[in-house]
């Protein structure tokens, strides 16, 4: 939820009343690109700003604005505000979160200007060396990054986790992200002749098939809707109804259900989408008696069979 | 709106002014836009005030200014509020500002974050990454900074630790830290604490000079609990090879056969994670040893395959 309105205007003075202070004669279109609002919101911030000071409100105690014509701002009596406010606990993290994970993307600059950035903030917040994160180097990372730079098509060699099994396909790549702690490549699959998110590490094999990939559309909304899609099930996948004991809680919080209802027990009830056979087996072989599949009996007989199969290894 | 907006103003400016602490009276009299003249409806406009500042960061103290009346006054500590300047350059504040809209992060504090830097200059970057913050990770990043000691339940158990660092790895991130009762280094899922954490006093330990919370942190959640150690063998058949063994790492290759399976080694403290990950390898891999965790392989499935109706 948004903060109310007061609130994040408030937040943006406390940030901009220092930042003028320390440049004076910085412009209200300025102003507005760096802190991400019109240049009509600076000029209400800066409007507002003459009624604020120290009792009891004389002329020498309120903030004097000065806006010359060409748009230069020059701010007086206002020394209490002459730094900005401490980061918090969460600006602080999210900060560091965010450059320390571009840091640790395979292929930057681990002594550049982000490095030092961060340093600088890790100092300020005293917590030198005590965020890592990890993002993981994925074989092919490089090559199918540069592969979408490039509008490269490929031809990949692709494990499918949820069918468990090999399969080769042509692919436009798009781009490549990470998230949920691991890395993604989207692009379009002409065997599905759809876009696809297929998992770095599950890339076996990767061919070069001499064509370019077809431009494709690249903007922010779609990045939104590729990220989203590694959560969303696909609405053609057949779901499976189970009742959970209390110790398989975890599936209604880690995996994407379509329904999740508590039981008194502790336990829940939940339908899953099943991405493909592969995902039902594990997932069920997983769980054991702490899952009894309620619909559809396929599902059953799908645990029972998949059983079957690793038990034959067993007593062979 | 305006109103309150120019109060929050002059609240944050007056509390920073003064030397001592202003009581609710005092700052009725002095504040413009002025609190209500009723006093419950004083009280409760300065109460969501207080409230709405706080959220923002803002640092208020309260300290009772008169021991027989138990009266509380109200100042903002001028070292407690201001961001120390990092001393960021442009080229800096750029790269910053490409890691914010490279990597996204659920909530809008990483822009507030740097807004409070300077705002954002240069250009913007395409997404590359997506993390989810899970709550907690703030105030336990927090007490690492400010080295509070936090008590929170964990598994239905009271945990006390000195949180050295935070870690994400596998998607997941980890508090890292000394746990009290047990004088061991050990690490905690956050998004498995049971309620927020508990922060203690500031400075209430020291940190290991140098420490690197990723080394503490185990390998791999497979070789995480508190089952008695035991070293078990798998075989993985070639179709699953290069992947286990990307997982596991080089090492943890024991043998490679001629039909291109391996026989991977890995030690196994926590049986159940044990057993998730040998299942969901399907029937691409084997334990070998030892008979025990074998054994317990076979009764599971068994028991799976004729479930009692």
């Amino acid at each position: 939820m948004s903060p109310p309105l007061a609130a994040s205007r408030l937040r943006r003075m406390l940030a901009l009343v220092p930042w003028i202070l320390a440049h004076p004669g910085t412009t209200i279109n300025e102003l507005a690109h760096r802190f991400d609002v019109s240049a009509g919101e600076v000029e209400a911030d800066l409007a507002l700003l003459p009624m604020c000071g120290l009792p009891p409100y004389t002329a020498d105690r309120l903030i004097d604005v000065w806006v010359a014509d060409d748009g230069a701002v020059t701010i007086r009596l206002a020394e209490y505000f002459d730094r900005p406010l401490r980061l918090t606990g969460s600006e602080g993290v999210a900060l560091l979160v965010v450059g320390r994970a571009l840091l640790a993307v395979p292929g930057s600059d681990p002594n550049g200007p982000l490095a030092r950035a961060l340093e600088k903030l890790e100092q300020v917040l005293g917590a030198r060396g005590a965020l890592s994160i990890e993002v993981g180097a994925a074989d092919h990372l490089d090559r199918l990054t540069h592969a979408a730079a490039d509008a490269e098509q490929l031809e990949l060699d692709y494990y499918s986790f949820a069918r468990d099994e090999m399969t080769t396909r042509v692919v436009d790549p798009l781009r490549v992200f990470h998230t949920l702690g691991a890395w993604y490549l989207a692009g379009y699959c002409h065997r599905a002749q759809a876009d696809r998110l297929f998992r770095v590490d599950r890339v076996r094999g990767i061919r070069s098939t001499g064509q370019r990939s077809p431009a494709h559309r690249s903007d922010d909304d779609d990045d939104e809707e590729l990220v989203d899609r590694v959560y969303r099930p696909d609405p053609s996948d057949p779901r499976v109804e189970l009742q959970l004991r209390p110790e398989a809680a975890w599936v209604a919080e880690s995996l994407p259900t379509e329904e999740a209802r508590p039981r008194a027990d502790g336990g829940w009830d939940v339908v899953l989408a099943v991405s493909g056979p592969a995902f039902l087996e594990r997932l069920l072989l997983r769980l054991g008696p702490a899952a009894t599949v309620i619909a559809p009996p396929e599902a059953q007989a799908a645990r029972a069979d998949a059983a079957a199969r690793i038990l034959a290894r067993y007593q062979a | 709106m305006s109103e309150r907006l120019e109060r929050l103003v002059n609240l944050t400016a007056t509390l920073l002014d003064t030397r001592r602490p202003l009581t609710l009276e005092e700052l009725a009299e002095r504040l413009e836009p002025s609190y209500p003249a009723q006093k419950v409806a004083r009280r409760r406009a300065f109460e969501r005030d207080k409230e709405t500042l706080r959220n923002l960061g803002v640092p208020i103290i309260t300290t009772p200014v008169d021991a027989l009346t138990n009266e509380l006054g109200y100042r903002i500590r001028p070292e407690d509020y201001y961001l120390p300047d990092p001393g960021l350059s442009s080229d800096e504040r750029a790269a910053l500002h490409v890691a914010v809209t490279a990597v996204r992060l659920e909530g809008g504090e990483a822009r507030e974050g740097l807004s409070k830097l300077g705002g954002v200059e240069g250009t913007p970057a395409p997404a590359l990454a997506a993390l989810e913050v899970t709550s907690g990770l703030g105030e336990l990043f927090d007490a690492v900074a400010r080295r509070r000691t936090v008590d929170f339940d964990y598994r239905g158990e009271v945990r006390h630790l000195d949180p050295y660092g935070v870690v994400h790895r596998f998607g997941h991130w980890y508090v890292v830290g000394r746990d009290r009762d047990k004088d061991a280094l050990r690490s905690f899922r956050i998004d498995r604490l049971d309620g927020p954490p508990r922060p203690g006093a500031e400075g209430g330990f020291e940190a290991p000079v140098d420490f690197d919370p990723s080394t503490a942190l185990r390998a791999d959640p497979l070789t995480y609990g508190d089952d008695e150690p035991v070293t078990a063998q798998v075989l993985v058949d070639v179709s699953h090879a290069a992947w286990v063994v990307d997982k596991l790492g080089e090492p943890a290759v024991v043998e490679r056969r001629a039909d291109g399976g391996v026989v991977v080694a890995l030690d196994v403290v926590n049986r159940e994670a044990f057993r998730s990950f040998v299942l969901g390898l399907l029937e691409h891999a084997e334990v070998l040893a030892p008979p025990e965790l074998r054994q317990d392989i076979v009764d599971w499935l068994r028991a799976v395959a004729e479930p009692v109706a």
